[in-house]
């Protein structure tokens, strides 16, 4: 079983240390191999919106970085934990530029979902599961409202740390880590 | 005779391309809001980024009356170079000692989908933003089907009614930003008027043709490159 770790390298505080032993002891115990990838402030480009990775050269992002090595960890994993400073009740900005760069993982069209929303569909018929940790000292519960509403649309797990290692632990207890079905 | 205030429209496209919905939403915008009573400045957050670098945009951030964010969804959010704006700007006036007191904030935001309340979780995200300056959040403008908004669309016949929605908006937001509305609004949807199954079935079809264009096959666009 593998499991891939993104973080946020310009977030090092105390609290994202110990959220980041926390999470690296837990996958540990379960028989994990952990690969963490951690995300300096502008190494990544930017996503441009160019569809490149849809109508160029499908599947892949036209960006030469390191995202497409991340792209091809995060298809071959079983479990995805991003670790996520809460900014503003999103995402900080170098995990959003991943998570925007993961495009090229669906596909262009569009699909309905069954609560009649659209969506893209999936490119490939399995994918890890994947888990946000937000995490900060003082969020404020609207900030964690907002956070959860955005992981809530793009279909994947929201959980917290504040410090707190025994509500973390039993929120990563209660998931299944193991690949999903592809839609999302 | 009134103040003459400032308005700071942010276009937070990340495209490199001038042809993006937020650039036509933006110059609308301005258009919809030039007066007597207000002076509109334009903020490029790609343009900033890649060539002057933030400073002088900041500036004129914090003495505005008015910041208009204008930008697209990416992934049910804001697009990472959004947030690294915003986070950007966010440390410059702190490090300013800024005071937002008096500053009213709108966000303006359009996605491909067709359902304009897609966008209501990025225009919280600006008023989260607002909050941690302690700025005047106001109001939200949500944009579907953003890409049927160009220059070209805007005197078709089947997009009249939509830019005529959209202009409104934006006149609002001038006579808000002026002091005349007592309440901040909800939020406006501006939806396009056409039927959903058509504008997927087009959207769909123009993917294809595209990629055509780039000497792709259809069976191509659902290559699988990452499998080991």
């Amino acid at each position: 079983m593998k499991a891939l770790i993104v973080s946020d390298n310009e977030y090092r505080t105390e609290t994202f240390q110990r959220l980041e032993q926390l999470v690296h002891t837990i996958l540990s115990q379960k028989g994990f191999d952990i690969e963490e990838v951690k995300i300096e402030k502008d190494e990544l480009g930017y996503c441009m919106g160019c569809f490149g990775c849809w109508i160029k050269k499908p599947g892949e992002c036209v960006i030469n970085d390191k995202m497409g090595s991340i792209n091809r960890s995060f298809i071959n994993s079983d479990a995805v934990f991003y670790l996520s400073p809460v900014v503003f009740g999103q995402y900080s900005c170098n995990i959003k530029n991943t998570l925007d760069r993961w495009l090229p993982n669906i596909l262009p069209f569009f699909i309905t979902r069954k609560d009649g929303s659209t969506m893209h569909p999936p490119r490939y018929n399995e994918y890890p599961v994947q888990i946000l940790i937000g995490y900060g000292d003082d969020l404020t519960e609207d900030e964690m409202n907002l956070f959860s509403s955005i992981t809530r649309q793009l279909n994947r797990i929201s959980i917290f740390y504040q410090g707190n290692d025994n509500e973390t632990t039993a929120a990563i207890e209660q998931l299944e880590l193991k690949r999903q079905g592809g839609g999302l | 005779m009134q103040d003459l205030k400032n308005i700071v429209i942010i276009n937070g496209s990340p495209k490199v391309s001038l042809s993006s919905t937020s650039n036509c939403l933006s110059k609308v915008c301005e258009k919809s809001m030039k007066s007597d009573a207000l002076q509109v400045l334009r903020v490029n957050v790609r343009e900033s980024l890649t060539h002057k670098g933030w400073d002088e945009a900041f500036e004129m951030m914090l003495k505005a009356d008015a910041l208009v964010f204008i930008f697209p969804l990416y992934v049910f959010c804001l697009p990472g170079m959004m947030m690294r704006f915003l986070q950007d700007y966010f440390a410059f006036f702190r490090k300013k000692g800024g005071d937002a007191g008096k500053t009213k904030v709108y966000a303006v935001v359009n996605c491909g989908f067709p359902e304009a309340d897609i966008n209501r979780e990025a225009v919280e995200v600006i008023r989260c933003f607002s909050k941690k300056i302690g700025a005047d959040f106001r109001f939200g403008v949500l944009v579907g089907g953003g890409g049927m908004f160009t220059d070209v669309t805007e005197n078709a016949s089947f997009m009249k009614k939509t830019f005529t929605e959209l202009e409104n908006s934006f006149r609002l937001m001038a006579r808000d930003i002026q002091g005349s509305l007592s309440e901040p609004l909800r939020g406006i949807s501006v939806q396009i008027g056409i039927p959903r199954k058509l504008y997927l079935f087009m959207a769909d079809k123009g993917w294809i043709s595209v990629a055509r264009k780039n000497g792709l096959k259809k069976k191509q666009l659902y290559a699988r490159p990452y499998i080991n």
